[in-house]
């Protein structure tokens, strides 16, 4: 019976994995939209910042460090909404404190510098 | 096996409870708010298959308490069984969960989710897993390989386990309950490693004498080097052979059920070759060396005051000659001891002794030669067969072939025990 289970199981997994590989292959791409790439080492407002609280153009402050996000979006482990609901903002708040009071993990550090813009003013 | 009505039940909900209750508590306290169905639903598969692979390393530890708790390590190794096939069927829904929910968002990004190659380690880790998990699971069931191979692929899952964790740890973080996960499996993992496997828990006994039944079976008498092991008639030790003067063991623990228990302490074991390790221990002499775990088993624990009948088939006579040898009957017994050919039968002078001298014991000793054994006309021979409890030992198509017998002659269920010492 286990094994049955197994077989059919694994089966229907691999077959779930290529209709999605298929469906990327034969499905229309969408529009490309490329995101806004801006110099290092800038100074960024809360006004501007403020600007770029779409999925497809997410800005976000933490500790005082501009990011841009639209690209990890996507790839963010939790739903890519509970980061779209800080695109545009100050969220330092919101990293050091994710769902249910529970930082971000090292890796989630490691990853901020590849999507850095610049710094906040102000602050 | 059971101590009588009831007790069955009780250990039954004992061990699907201790096996759903770490799943349960981590699903309650990592369950997501505010997402979207799909995503909750990969996020709750995620700690349900994550606590059950867990709780599923737990139930592979050899140790005679935790085995008590659970009612043997047959019931054990059954939910350590369950909990790994509902592990795997949760992890496996778990990438295809996120893919469902990407693909309502944009279908494109259904794909980019399971590509590996549009994603960073931390996930190729829980992918590594994955496949580690279903080879080593295609391994189990899909081949009938020799043991030896068999458990050095089972050795995969473990691997798998272990980078499944290590998925989570990296995406999350240290979240206390993920790290006492991570303590429990390493724990379980370690005690089955160091403590069984490599027999830091077990107790050194030598041979001292060794017996030739019939053609193709020893009987080893053990006698303990230090403590010995507290073990009653029915139950069964793993033992692993080591080296003597001309005798190179092994080196593996096999479980054997003790053939006789004597109050110095020494153990007899019954071994029939049966495969490449048995067959070598024919060879045995006295002097060596020999290392137990143990004891486990609850069989022939009998407490009802019941009469007793006993089915034995073939090397199945083993517990049953050791309650023999540890004390008269003090109700009444009959046994039917089933074999092959006569030559093959062992113990059967013996066991004549005990028929001829002992009031309370009544023996059947019958020869089926190729044919499945008439058990009809068997049991017509034992008067008020639905008032007795009946305890067998034996392959398992005979098991399977008596169990109906005994319903349709209305014996209770609750009233009948059996082992099948399968441990893979």
């Amino acid at each position: 019976m286990m094994r049955k289970l197994f077989i059919v199981s694994t089966l229907l997994f691999w077959i779930a994995v290529a209709g999605f590989w298929a469906a990327d292959v034969w499905l229309p791409e969408p529009m490309g939209e490329g995101t806004s790439a801006t110099a290092a080492g800038k100074h960024y407002t809360l006004a501007e910042l403020a600007g770029h609280d779409q999925a497809d153009d997410c800005w976000m402050a933490i500790d005082g460090v501009v990011y841009d996000f639209s690209a990890y979006l996507p790839q963010h482990p939790a739903a890519p909404a509970v980061m779209l609901a800080w695109c545009g903002k100050e969220a330092s708040q919101a990293f050091h404190t994710k769902t249910k009071g529970r930082p971000h993990s090292n890796y989630a550090s490691q990853l901020l510098p590849q999507y850095r813009l610049g710094l906040l003013r102000g602050e | 096996m059971n101590k009588g009505p009831g007790v069955q039940w009780r250990r039954r909900f004992t061990t699907l409870a201790l096996t759903l209750i770490l799943p349960l508590a981590v699903v309650w306290w990592a369950f997501p708010e505010g997402l979207t169905p799909w995503r909750s639903a990969a996020i709750v598969t995620a700690w349900a298959g994550t606590a059950l692979l867990v709780v599923n390393l737990l139930l592979m530890v050899r140790q005679p308490h935790l085995a008590r708790l659970l009612g043997g390590l047959e019931p054990a190794y059954l939910w350590h069984h369950r909990s790994g096939m509902a592990a795997y069927l949760l992890l496996l829904s778990h990438p295809l969960t996120l893919a469902v929910d990407g693909w309502f968002e944009a279908p494109h990004r259904a794909w980019e989710i399971l590509a590996p190659w549009a994603q960073s380690w931390p996930v190729w880790l829980g992918w590594l897993a994955l496949v580690l998990l279903m080879f080593g699971l295609a391994t189990t069931f899909a081949l009938r390989l020799p043991y030896r191979r068999w458990r050095g692929f089972h050795f995969a899952l473990g691997l798998g386990v272990v980078f499944g964790l290590a998925h989570v740890y990296v995406l999350l973080g240290e979240v206390i309950l993920l790290l006492l996960l991570i303590v429990l499996a390493l724990l379980a993992l370690g005690w089955r490693l160091i403590a069984s496997d490599l027999g830091v828990a077990s107790l050194p006994y030598r041979v001292s004498q060794v017996t030739r039944q019939v053609p193709g079976m020893i009987e080893a008498t053990l006698t303990p080097a230090a403590t010995a092991l507290a073990v009653t008639p029915g139950q069964f030790v793993l033992v692993a052979f080591g080296d003597g003067t001309h005798f190179r063991g092994c080196g593996e623990y096999h479980p054997f059920t003790v053939s006789g228990v004597a109050e110095d302490g020494t153990i007899s074991l019954a071994i029939k070759s049966l495969g490449p390790c048995s067959q070598h221990i024919q060879a045995m002499e006295p002097g060596v060396r020999v290392r137990l775990q143990g004891p486990f088993g609850t069989f022939l624990q009998e407490s009802a005051m019941a009469p007793q009948l006993w089915v034995a088939g073939g090397i199945g006579i083993t517990p049953f000659i050791a309650a023999l040898r540890a004390q008269p009957r003090t109700r009444h017994t009959t046994l039917i001891y089933l074999f092959r050919r006569a030559a093959d039968a062992a113990f059967l002078e013996e066991l004549t002794d005990y028929a001829n001298n002992d009031p309370h014991f009544i023996l059947h000793a019958v020869e089926t030669g190729k044919m499945p054994a008439d058990f009809p006309h068997l049991l017509q021979q034992v008067d008020e067969l639905a008032q007795h409890e009946v305890n067998i030992c034996g392959p398992a198509p005979m098991v399977n072939a008596l169990l109906p017998h005994l319903g349709k002659s209305g014996v209770d269920p609750e009233m009948i025990h059996y082992e099948r010492f399968d441990f893979r």
